[in-house]
């Protein structure tokens, strides 16, 4: 039974940051619902006030410029970033990402601040957003904020975000040439969330065929999104071949952190990061080899 | 030369089909009366506890509460389905002094909404006093384990024994003796429409109930028991039922709570169960600790098997009873084996009962024995169709003291299969194909609810203009049983489907039936339809031949609305002509008749059976242990097909819901609570899970069935986590014997067989 709340909508960003303001901590945002509402059925989330900021028409675009990069509103629908063609030719992981992410019902109304802020590690834009090292704009009433996305996620269910702060925008930097990004989730279920995913980013060096740069993260490994910098740097600098792939994959499942629960054990979810890591690096070593198109 | 066949064998879409996906077919979900009341139940939050106290005083004096039921405005009956057994009929529905699993209900509220009653549950106080609690069956048989029933020493709820040949002969013969345990998992049914009714009790003092169930008589018989009221002042209607799989045709809380409440109030009140409810509180498939020892000569001739198992009851008897009888039965099948020994043993738990559900106990048999065929298979270094082919039953084999086997496709199902596995060529690495070979029975011959009537029935009018009123008491529950019903009237009675109007799901003006489950629905109601349509077609063949003059009045028969002489079929009359006439003729009487069936002498089990066999087509990812379906073929024998469409919808149902149980489904438990009752959490294979699935008909004539025709659904979910296993095995070299099959026990198996290969 959901308990009973004061729903109020917001139409723009100020009000929504008034209404904020003005119900302090006693709130919750609801965007496009789709986790949050689960949560209220199920009386674990119970609060006084629910803003809504679903008709925000200033938090909903999607743009791309080659100089800066690409800048997604805060209550852009997953259906929005799948479908679009700029998002598609530049950020193309985006687009295999969402076309697994949950239903067609859920892409079409859940939005991506929405997915962040409600901070399930096993979510799937977490990883890959930080792959692609992307920043998110947070604003109060007062003031606004940017921070890497890197550091957005705290612990289960927990961002930064403090009372009366709301999640803006998400903007990713322009992929440097020689660069491919990754992203597989390993599930029983396809669209299901992953029981452990992993996304990794690499870029070449300009010549030869080493490595010049490396993210790997692992999604629903440990409490949030995580980097395994380790793996990482076993990369960088160097050129990949089988021996290194192991150790990569070893180094990823050492630094992850999971917890067992009934869809596998602790130990299965590193055996998992290991082997994922292992085919994301391999994949992404592969595509960032070939000639640009 | 006519049709053999103008209605049967043609592919015909669901005669429901419409109304249902246009939104126009009313389930008891959406029935709305005036002055209705919502209902919501409280159930116990401990897996075994006595209830010293409860205090309904606080929940009453909320503004909009109606009215607070618990144990003690019950007669305080323990009902049961198995109503031939009194020790059998062990649950109250509403615990009076005990509880004995996580769910199990002690008071329900009636209020103006469903938030409202949901409020007052919290305000019941319910004084428990905690019991130790057992969970497991190997546990709840050992001496001094916590004791669920004062009757049940050592919680022992049932025993069953089968037994024929000489076994400990047969062992001694063998050449080769295998044993292995096995552990068959839970699962849950997860019907699309929960457990609900809606129950309207008038001061003339009867009592209407629209519900979702499987079985309207059962509902209404057991509902008058522990009621006190009359089985004909009780009415239950059904006409709509979201999905049964086994889950529906016992007493529910929705139907008993919301049956009290409008007792007390003379108002309407309406329960509904919610997801979570459905999956803590209601039944769900028998978790089995297998045993089996096998005997068999190095030819792989089979000489004796034994088997012992043990299942998880949970805390009351349900059909467990059953459950315990056809896993054993079905353990034996579908071959000969000169001798077997069973024993079951039924163990009372402190979880949420354990039950019927499709397949009854076959598709844990199934399983362990294809399983354990392969890996014998395996040892001889026999090719598994081949092992299967040598002991496979026959037509007219008789399993001493149980069954009398008539119609058997089974070998023409082997030599199907092994032509479509031998199409595939080599398959690449990682790749496995497994089969499982399968029988089931086309509804139970014993009659443990101990009905006086007929096990089923139906009545036929022939009205003015043609068209015939059928009514029958079998319950569609989206298997398609009125289309099958409506397709065997109009054969027998010689006019289209569209010519029936059928009138089911209502114990007021159906007859008694008992009700979709054990496959019976095809064969038993299907004989009592095409019986009262034979009688009916009798009356207007008689008009007929007094136009016709024919020499001898067996000469006529009606087709596609044309009353002709068999030998002469251009000589003949409009159907619609001569009821016009015949009824004319009975003074104005519209033509009625009166169609039953029961067995009689058809052995312990079922008057026929289905039998196939399934191929399983899997990938296995060496890094993952993730398997992927790739394809799934089956050739399967059900008699005389009715409907061709039917018998692949059910083999597609099935094949999702056994691949289910062979690797995704599950009911993990923590001290008697379901970790995962939820649709997130609780994995059932969506459509970009299926393989590509080709059914392969093998066609018999089953003598006892009607057209020859025998069960086409339940039986298709006794192969498949078999094959799959098999098909896991064949991919990697590794037996699973614990279902479900998960990529993590995969997992382990690979790692185990590497460590193995070092040494």
């Amino acid at each position: 039974m959901i308990r009973d709340f004061v729903y109020s909508k917001a139409k723009t960003v100020k009000e929504a940051l008034d209404l904020l303001e003005e119900h302090k901590e006693n709130y919750k945002i609801i965007c496009g619902g789709q986790s949050l509402l689960i949560l209220m059925r199920q009386g674990l989330v119970a609060p006084a006030n629910l803003i809504d900021i679903k008709s925000i028409e200033e938090l909903s675009y999607i743009n791309f410029k080659p100089k800066d990069g690409l800048k997604i509103g805060a209550a852009t629908t997953h259906s929005d970033i799948e479908k679009s063609s700029s998002v598609k030719k530049h950020y193309p992981v985006l687009v295999s990402m969402e076309k697994n992410l949950a239903s067609v019902q859920t892409r079409n109304w859940g939005t991506i601040g929405g997915n962040l802020a409600h901070g399930d590690p096993a979510g799937d834009p977490g990883p890959v957003f930080i792959a692609l090292n992307a920043t998110v704009k947070i604003a109060n009433s007062e003031r606004e904020r940017s921070i890497p996305l890197e550091e957005f996620f705290i612990d289960y269910f927990e961002t930064v975000l403090e009372d009366g702060e709301l999640l803006l925008e998400v903007q990713f930097p322009v992929v440097p040439p020689r660069t491919a990004t990754v992203y597989e989730k390993f599930n029983i279920i396809k669209n299901d969330q992953g029981i452990v995913s992993v996304a990794v980013s690499i870029t070449m060096e300009k010549k030869g065929s080493s490595c010049k740069d490396a993210r790997i993260v692992l999604g629903a490994a440990a409490s949030i999104p995580i980097r395994a910098k380790k793996a990482e740097k076993l990369l960088i600098g160097q050129k990949l071949n089988n021996g290194l792939l192991e150790k990569i994959g070893k180094r990823a499942s050492k630094e992850a952190d999971p917890v067992a629960d009934i869809h596998a054990s602790e130990e299965y979810r590193r055996h998992l990061v290991e082997a994922l890591t292992k085919r994301m690096v391999r994949k992404a070593w592969d595509q960032a080899r070939k000639p640009a198109r | 030369m006519m049709k053999k066949y103008s209605v049967i064998n043609t592919p015909i879409h669901n005669i429901d089909g419409i109304a249902k996906i246009t939104g126009r077919a009313e389930y008891a979900f959406d029935i709305k009366l005036p002055h209705m009341l919502y209902g919501k139940i409280l159930r116990s939050p401990y897996p075994h506890a006595k209830i010293l106290k409860i205090n309904t005083k606080k929940a009453e004096g909320l503004t909009g509460v109606k009215a607070v039921v618990t144990g003690k405005d019950t007669l305080g009956i323990k009902q049961g389905i198995w109503r031939r057994f009194k020790e059998l009929c062990d649950e109250e529905i509403l615990a009076r002094s005990k509880v004995r699993y996580i769910g199990e209900p002690v008071a329900a509220v009636a209020a103006v909404d469903e938030d409202t009653a949901e409020e007052a549950l919290d305000l019941i106080e319910v004084e428990y006093e905690s019991l130790p609690g057992v969970f497991g069956p190997l546990e709840a048989i050992k001496q001094g384990a916590p004791q669920l029933h004062e009757h049940a020493e050592r919680n022992i709820n049932v025993t069953r024994h089968i037994e024929w040949g000489d076994v400990d002969e047969g062992f001694k013969k063998a050449d080769h003796v295998r044993e292995d345990w096995f552990r068959c998992s839970s699962q849950h049914h997860v019907c699309m429409e929960t457990h609900n009714a809606v129950a309207s009790f008038t001061p003339d003092k009867k009592l209407t109930v629209w519900t979702s169930t499987q079985s309207h008589y059962y509902i209404q018989v057991l509902l008058s028991w522990v009621l006190g009221l009359r089985e004909n002042d009780v009415r239950v209607i059904s006409r709509y039922t979201g999905g049964g799989f086994g889950s529906k045709f016992e007493l529910d809380s929705a139907q008993f709570c919301s049956s009290l409440l409008s007792m007390k109030l003379f108002k309407p009140v309406k329960i509904i169960l919610t997801r979570e409810e459905e999956f803590m509180a209601t039944k769900r498939r028998t978790p089995m600790f297998y045993y089996l020892r096998t005997g068999v000569k190095k030819d792989g001739t089979f000489l004796a098997k034994e088997g012992r198992v043990f299942t998880e009851g949970g805390a009351y008897t349900s059909m467990g009873a059953t459950a315990l009888y056809l896993t054993g039965f079905f353990q034996a099948f579908p071959y000969v084996w000169p001798s077997y020994r069973y024993d079951g043993y039924r163990v009372y738990t402190n979880t949420a009962p354990t039950s019927a559900m499709r397949g009854f106990g076959a598709p844990q048999a199934t399983f362990c024995a294809e399983t354990q065929i392969d890996l014998i298979a395996n040892d001889l270094g026999i090719d598994p169709i081949k092992i299967r082919r040598k002991n496979a039953m026959y037509p007219g084999y008789e399993v001493p003291g149980q069954a009398t086997i008539q119609s058997c496709g089974l070998s023409q199902c082997l030599d199907k299969i092994e032509k479509w596995i031998k199409s595939q060529g080599k398959l690449p690495p990682n790749r496995g194909i497994g089969i499982a070979a399968y029988g089931f029975m086309s509804g139970g011959i014993f009659n443990w609810f101990d009905t006086p009537y007929a096990f089923s029935s139906a009545v036929i009018q022939v009205k003015i203009d043609g068209k015939v009123d059928l009514y029958i008491g079998s319950q569609d529950m989206g298997q398609g049983s009125n289309t099958t019903m409506t397709m065997i009237c109009a054969e027998e009675l010689g006019v289209q489907v569209e010519d029936i109007r059928l009138h089911m799901g209502d114990t007021e003006s159906c007859p008694v039936d008992l009700g979709a489950w054990g496959s019976r629905e095809t064969l038993m109601q299907g004989n009592a339809v095409k019986m009262a349509a034979a009688k009916a077609k009798q009356q207007i063949i008689e008009y007929a031949a007094a136009k016709l003059s024919p020499n001898i009045v067996y000469d006529l028969d009606i087709k596609d609305r044309w009353v002709h002489l068999i030998a002469r079929p251009e000589r003949g009359l409009s159907y619609y002509d001569v009821v016009k006439e015949a009824i004319r003729g009975k003074d104005g009487q519209p033509i009625i008749a009166r169609g039953h069936y029961t067995p009689h002498r058809k052995g312990m089990i079922s008057p026929a059976y289905s039998f196939g066999v399934q191929a399983v087509d899997a990938e296995v990812d060496p890094d993952t242990g993730k398997i992927t379906l790739k394809n799934c073929v089956t050739a399967h024998d059900c008699g005389q097909v009715i409907n061709p469409l039917g018998v692949k919808g059910q083999l597609e149902g099935a094949m999702a819901m056994a691949a289910g149980y062979g690797f995704t489904e599950d009911l993990p438990m923590d001290e008697g609570k379901i970790l995962n009752p939820n649709l997130v959490d609780y994995k059932v294979l969506r459509a970009t899970e299926m393989p590509e699935t080709k059914v392969i008909e093998v066609e018999t004539y089953e003598p006892e069935g009607p057209f020859g025709a025998k069960e086409a659904g339940e039986g298709l979910t006794n192969p498949t986590a078999g094959a799959l296993g098999n098909a896991v095995f064949h991919a990697t070299g590794l037996s699973i014997k614990n279902l479900p099959i998960t990529p993590e026990k995969v997992l382990e198996a690979l790692k185990e067989k590497k460590k193995e290969e070092k040494k």
